[in-house]
């Protein structure tokens, strides 16, 4: 006298697609052993190329990856990049690259696994996209170029695995260095971009002034005097000597209305003028000095490499 | 993808949830066990075999609320506290018994239900997805499930998506449902000259 067992239907074909792409996409996650604690993850991302999550990463040298056959090899830190949390390591492994799928068009309430590789065999977890965004920057200047809000649980060693869908695609990657409440992904999209670089060039380039700044209201007086239309500056609080602030002769306490025309108010908007594009570039700066408004050319410089973790 | 065919299946998807749901809510108990633990236990024979964990099973008197609100004064028949298994039994006949699934082709990802009473909340189910299957079933490893569980779980079924159950919820370690898997029960159930369900 069972209860009466339900035909296997929809329930156990979802059940099915899930288990095969995790299967699927286990065949290019990887186990990363460069950190004292559990091994992270990592995602073979093209022919010999592993992304891992750079906060994972605590050794230049000495790294060795498990690969989805169970062999393990010695891997080679090719750059790493704090800002977005991304770095590349390269193997000699003839593991498949994952399939990816197109984030561009993500939307909230997508069914999504989270994979990891946090030992010899692939684990998973089940949640949906729960926020998707535009562009945001990290906490150290990263530019990411769609905010993923994941609802499931980023288990220990999943940082530097993918994002997958029903189906055994690649979205993203998964992280926990980039925010200590949320589960967040880094897009695709902002990985190819990252990867690239670092790839060419072992390391993302990312302009510099070399001055750090805060906001001030700027008098009633003052703006109408000068015919200023915003109502925030940015006082220059700390100039790097010989930095290329330094260098075109700004002081501190300049404040800085503008940058290449354009009206700044928010240090924020002083790192999104400064892409890895801006490098070499001369811009204008727009400022405030002792009560007069003036305009004084900068050469970007290009932010000294620190050994962020 | 055609909206309407997507809707239809959705539909149907929520309709097999249910019944799964049913399904275990029948085969599940309610376990009092003193004066105050509590768990759930999963019936395994119609004539009143029900499995818990023996960290649920501590103290007499060992009281069995079924699914429909009966009561019964239970027996415990044994515990084996190193694999966490305790097998007790009730005065009935005619009971609705678990169908034990296979745990020993779990893959990592497939969809797992769970039934228990979290927080002493009567009857709460979970969805979650294989974790890690057991890397050693003759070692007495865990299913490990992506899959909230909370104390009160404890001895309730984890099943799969037919609704077979695959393990007894047991712990919760690292975020993650831990859960005996049924193929070690049943090996221990032999050992001790139990019936198989």
């Amino acid at each position: 006298m069972n209860a009466p067992a339900p035909a296997a239907g929809t329930l156990a074909e979802l059940s099915n697609d899930l288990a095969d792409a995790v299967a699927r996409v286990g065949r290019s996650v990887v186990a990363i052993q460069a950190r004292r604690r559990i091994p992270s993850s990592g995602v073979v991302w093209g022919a010999g190329i592993v992304v891992a999550a750079n906060h994972t990463i605590t050794r230049d040298e000495d790294i060795s990856v498990t690969l989805p056959d169970g062999d393990t090899t010695a891997a080679t830190l090719s750059g790493r990049d704090p800002s977005t949390d991304l770095a590349v390591l390269r193997i000699e492994s003839t593991a498949p690259p994952v399939e990816r799928s197109d984030d561009t068009h993500l939307q909230a309430g997508r069914l999504v696994l989270a994979v990891g590789r946090p030992g010899p065999q692939v684990t998973a977890s089940l949640g949906i996209v729960s926020a998707v965004g535009g562009e945001w920057r990290t906490w150290h200047g990263g530019r990411i170029d769609r905010f993923v809000r994941l609802d499931l649980s980023v288990y220990d060693g999943f940082s530097g695995g993918p994002l997958v869908e029903v189906g055994g695609r690649v979205l993203g990657i998964n992280t926990s260095g980039l925010s200590r409440a949320l589960a967040l992904a880094l897009p695709g999209t902002t990985v190819d971009r990252v990867v690239g670089e670092l790839v060419k060039k072992g390391r993302v380039t990312r302009g510099y002034l070399g001055l750090a700044v805060q906001p001030v209201r700027l008098p009633e007086e003052m703006r109408r005097k000068l015919g200023l239309s915003g109502t925030i500056g940015l006082v220059i609080v700390n100039l790097e000597t010989g930095g290329p602030a330094d260098r075109a002769g700004l002081l501190l306490g300049d404040i800085i209305t503008g940058l290449d025309g354009r009206e700044v108010g928010d240090p924020s908007d002083i790192l999104a003028l400064l892409g890895s594009e801006g490098v070499g570039k001369q811009v204008s700066l727009r400022i405030l000095r002792a009560g007069e408004a003036r305009s004084l050319a900068v050469t970007v410089g290009e932010r000294p490499p620190s050994r962020g973790r | 993808m055609d909206g309407r065919a997507a809707l239809a299946g959705s539909g149907r998807l929520g309709a097999e949830l249910e019944a799964v749901a049913e399904r275990l809510r029948r085969i599940t108990v309610r376990l009092r066990s003193g004066r105050l633990g509590e768990g759930a236990g999963v019936i395994w024979s119609h004539d009143g075999l029900v499995l818990s964990n023996a960290h649920v099973v501590h103290a007499e008197p060992l009281v069995i609320e079924l699914w429909d609100g009966r009561r019964f004064d239970a027996q415990l028949r044994w515990r084996d506290p190193r694999h966490d298994l305790a097998v007790i039994a009730i005065r009935c006949t005619g009971l609705p018994a678990a169908v034990p699934g296979d745990a020993t082709a779990l893959r990592s990802g497939q969809l797992v239900l769970a039934l228990g009473h979290p927080f002493g909340l009567g009857n709460a189910l979970s969805l979650g997805v294989v974790h890690q299957p057991p890397a050693d079933l003759g070692r007495n490893r865990w299913i490990r499930a992506d899959i909230s569980l909370a104390p009160g779980n404890s001895g309730g079924p984890l099943a799969n998506a037919a609704g077979e159950v695959i393990g007894l919820n047991t712990l919760v370690a690292g975020g993650l449902g831990h859960a005996i898997p049924i193929s070690v029960v049943q090996r221990l159930l032999q050992q001790r000259g139990e019936r198989a369900a």
